[in-house]
């Protein structure tokens, strides 16, 4: 008889050209909160994905309570006990607490719903949990994204959970929620649950947490009891890789003050933000998922509303209210998303190629466009990228993604911008297209335009950037120069999220 | 010329059609027939331009029939009322814009459903349609020489031979610049991008408010020329004139290869739509059939065709697994 819960081993998993996990192991014992730790992609929601039956690995063995288990569908997988509490909540927001807890499963008697035995359960279950002053009837869209995270574990409980995955739990919580989130999580420890904590903020881990796995590209790196680490171990696990220098920076001397942002606040995720920006220089920013960069750039591009703050290019102070506004004077983003905000896949690559840029290609009268700027256009942007395509006139969704990337890229170089903003440029491409698209950064760098590209990536922000900003939930935490800093160093700063919990 | 299938699609249906209806009923491809089969096209076509741009920026305008009603109970009344036809025109104009401009505002600014917002502005114009003449049909427009010369161009003028060209050319001219509009101007590329991804295209700087409140101002301008067209044939304004004719631009703009998702389509193919629907109504009634049997027939087909190009663009995997983003 085995101690465990759950028992993974020799774990492999391989997506097309990408091995996402190399013989990676993770132990949990019931009664325990494990801390699943890793950088950005080092393959945790991978191996979670495959714990709860959304991917098949490719070999290895996992035991869920001594028993061996083969390929599961998520059905089956939660059958044997296996739930998660992703980041995004899954309910249904217009339905109210027990009917998305018995969702698929409703109680019946005579063929009519049994509400009054659903509440009954429902209440039952909550009061488990210490919540006893939330009625089953609310409807769940009224609720805040704690207590709606609690009806989620509550459900995931009234499956007969034993073994919980919490996936970013707390990231999207108050402080008071967090207190509360954590309270639950030690209750459901002390009733024998097994849960896989995954969390960045490692500031919060010892409020809870009994033991860690640690993980870095797909490798199982080690674990232990927590008490056993230093926090400073515990990042130079997860991060402590050797850098190559596959990033060609190029040294250009550094101009003139081109842009600056000051008191930039939007939302919750853009808070008080300032920073400046040189002619000749890459600034990247660094951080985890969810710090606020995407959001940051989308605000001084115009396209989220802003709360205040004040957008300064080449000394005169911008007004921008949207992406429109923000392209006419001299400001130009490539989102991050290529599907959802970069391209319109159905058109084709011209119209796409052309779309930012028809201002300068339309003549008079009647806005016609002039075909021959046109095709001026689309063949520099297609040779100074290579861009592989038969012909410019198919559809933007037939390229692969490196090819899509670089027809994102394309649109801004047509334009004489003063600043130009990448999100995430090199995601989900292959290492070729990745350098094509460092040297395009490169070139506007000489060429005395002040680029900023925001990256998850460290080697990448840390290969290409001249200078590095680090934010944390919202906030810029750091700055740091690339020559002399480390991995640990920026991570550091990119997990001060202080420690509010309670 | 793959991207044009849909439309070549749509040609051969209308050859098809011709010459089916001509084996039922030789009386069908006479001249006699022919030329008012040809002019009742035009409002069809109007209307299918309107409906294919609203489409192409993946939105609907259901507002086009009671926005054609209104148009021709604006102006037959104002002209019973001693008004000048020109001046009547350009009144029932502004009034027409408005609409679409309010459609605009609604749809593009305030983000409402499209189809809720103009749902409202449907009822609305119908309303409005019925309350210029007091909840009455106008009388007869008079035969006075401004009256007679708007009749003329709008419906009966014999300019060279027997044929009613005066309202077919307006209908073609209007149909040339919107095609050119959409095919080789700016704000048609901003139509198209907004269709595709309504995201992408605000982030590459197109002004998503005023390209839907274009959009939505020409469809009501293609109805305002259907109503009065509609108002010059029958010579009156009727309250019901247009009823049910944001269906039949569905139907041409569908049927021509635009698809109601947006950022595909050509209106090249609405002329083949419009002239499906028309030679539908007419060759079924030459061939004789029974009006409820008639709409029952061009129900199926219209939903044959639609399901025909869905199928052939899907690869022939329709209700197949989705591919994964």
């Amino acid at each position: 008889m085995s101690e465990y819960a759950v028992s993974m081993e020799h774990i492999t998993k391989t997506f097309p050209g990408v091995k996402a996990l190399d013989d990676v192991q993770l132990h949990v014992k019931p009664g325990e909160v494990m801390a699943l730790l890793g950088e950005n992609g080092a393959g945790k929601s991978t191996l979670m994905k495959i714990l709860s039956g959304v991917y098949t690995r490719d070999s290895g063995t996992v035991k869920i309570f001594d028993q061996e288990v083969g390929d599961l569908n998520t059905k089956q997988a939660q059958d044997l006990g296996v739930a998660i509490i992703h980041q995004e909540l899954n309910m249904c927001q217009h339905l109210t607490v027990y009917e998305n807890m018995f969702l698929g499963r409703e109680l019946t008697k005579n063929g009519r719903l049994d509400i009054k035995e659903m509440c009954r359960q429902a209440t039952d279950q909550l009061s488990k949990l210490g919540i006893t002053d939330l009625d089953p009837r609310t409807t769940v869209g009224d609720l805040t994204v704690g207590r709606q995270q609690m009806v989620e574990i509550s459900k995931a409980l009234l499956i007969n959970a034993k073994i919980l995955v919490m996936d970013e739990p707390s990231s999207s919580l108050s402080n008071a929620e967090i207190t509360e989130m954590f309270r639950i999580v030690r209750t459901l420890r002390e009733q024998g649950t097994a849960i896989v904590y995954i969390s960045h903020r490692l500031q919060e881990l010892h409020h809870i947490v009994d033991r860690v796995t640690i993980m870095r590209d797909g490798q199982y790196i080690t674990e232990g009891n927590f008490e056993d680490f230093t926090m400073d171990q515990i990042i130079a696990n997860m991060v402590g890789r050797s850098i190559t220098n596959q990033f060609p920076r190029d040294l250009v001397e550094k101009g003139e003050k081109v842009f600056e942002v000051k008191n930039l606040n939007a939302g919750r995720m853009v808070r008080n933000v300032s920073f400046e920006a040189y002619a000749g220089e890459v600034l990247g920013f660094s951080g985890l998922v969810g710090a606020g960069r995407t959001e940051t750039m989308r605000a001084i591009f115009g396209a989220d509303p802003k709360e205040g703050g004040e957008i300064i290019l080449d000394g005169k102070s911008l007004v921008i209210n949207s992406p429109e506004d923000a392209i006419r004077q001299g400001i130009v983003l490539a989102p991050e998303d290529r599907k959802k905000e970069g391209l319109c896949t159905r058109l084709s690559i011209r119209d796409n190629i052309a779309l930012p840029n028809l201002d300068l290609i339309c003549g008079k009268p009647f806005g016609t466009i002039n075909k021959k700027v046109e095709n001026e256009m689309i063949e520099k942007g297609r040779s100074s990228l290579t861009i592989k395509m038969a012909s410019p006139e198919n559809e933007a969704a037939s390229l692969s993604g490196g090819n899509q990337q670089k027809v994102v890229v394309a649109k801004w170089l047509a334009r004489d911008s003063r600043v130009v903003i990448f999100d995430e440029p090199t995601r989900g491409i292959d290492v070729a297209a990745k350098v094509e698209i460092y040297e395009i950064i490169n070139d506007l760098k000489k060429r005395g335009i002040a680029v900023i590209i925001v990256s998850s990536e460290m080697p990448e922000v840390m290969g290409i950037s001249d200078r590095i900003i680090v934010m944390c939930n919202g906030k810029i935490t750091g700055e740091v120069d690339p020559r002399d800093t480390t991995e640990e160093e920026i991570m550091t700063y990119a997990t001060q999220f202080g420690d509010n919990a309670v | 010329m793959k991207k044009y299938a849909s439309v070549v699609t749509a040609y051969v249906g209308v050859a098809i059609l011709l010459i089916v209806f001509t084996i039922m009923n030789p009386n069908f491809i006479r001249t006699r027939n022919l030329y008012p089969l040809v002019r009742s096209i035009c409002p069809y076509l109007l209307v299918g331009i309107g409906q294919g741009i609203v489409c192409i920026t993946g939105n609907i305008d259901l507002s086009i029939g009671s926005v054609l009603g209104m148009s021709a109970m604006i102006s037959a009344t104002l002209i019973c009322n001693g008004v000048h036809p020109l001046l009547a025109i350009l009144i029932d104009l502004v009034a027409c814009l408005a609409v679409g401009l309010v459609n605009g505002v609604l749809v593009g600014k305030f983000k409402l459903p499209p189809f809720i917002g103009t749902l409202g502005t449907m009822t609305i114009c119908r309303g409005l349609a019925e309350l210029v003449n007091g909840n009455y049909n106008t009388g007869d427009i008079g035969s006075g020489k401004a009256q007679t010369l708007f009749r003329d161009i709008f419906y009966y003028k014999r300019v060279i031979g027997p044929f009613y060209w005066s309202v077919i050319i307006i209908v073609l001219i209007i149909w040339f610049c919107f095609n050119y509009l959409m095919n080789f101007t700016r704000t048609g590329r901003h139509i198209y991008a907004i269709g595709s991804n309504v995201d992408a295209a605000r982030l590459s700087g197109v002004n998503v408010f005023k390209t839907t409140a274009t959009a939505y101002m020409i469809s009501s301008f293609c109805s305002f020329t259907a109503g009065l067209i509609t108002m010059a044939a029958a010579g009156m304004g009727s309250m019901q004139a247009g009823l049910s004719y944001e269906m039949y631009g569905v139907a041409a703009a569908v049927i021509g290869g635009i698809s109601t998702l947006g950022g595909s389509g050509y209106l090249i193919g609405t002329i083949a739509g419009a002239s499906v629907w028309a030679i539908l109504q007419n060759g079924l009634t030459m061939a004789g059939v029974p009006v409820a049997l008639r709409n029952i027939i061009i129900g199926i087909i219209v939903v044959v065709c639609v399901l025909l190009d869905i199928v052939r663009r899907s690869g022939f995997k329709v209700g197949g697994k989705k591919k994964a983003a």
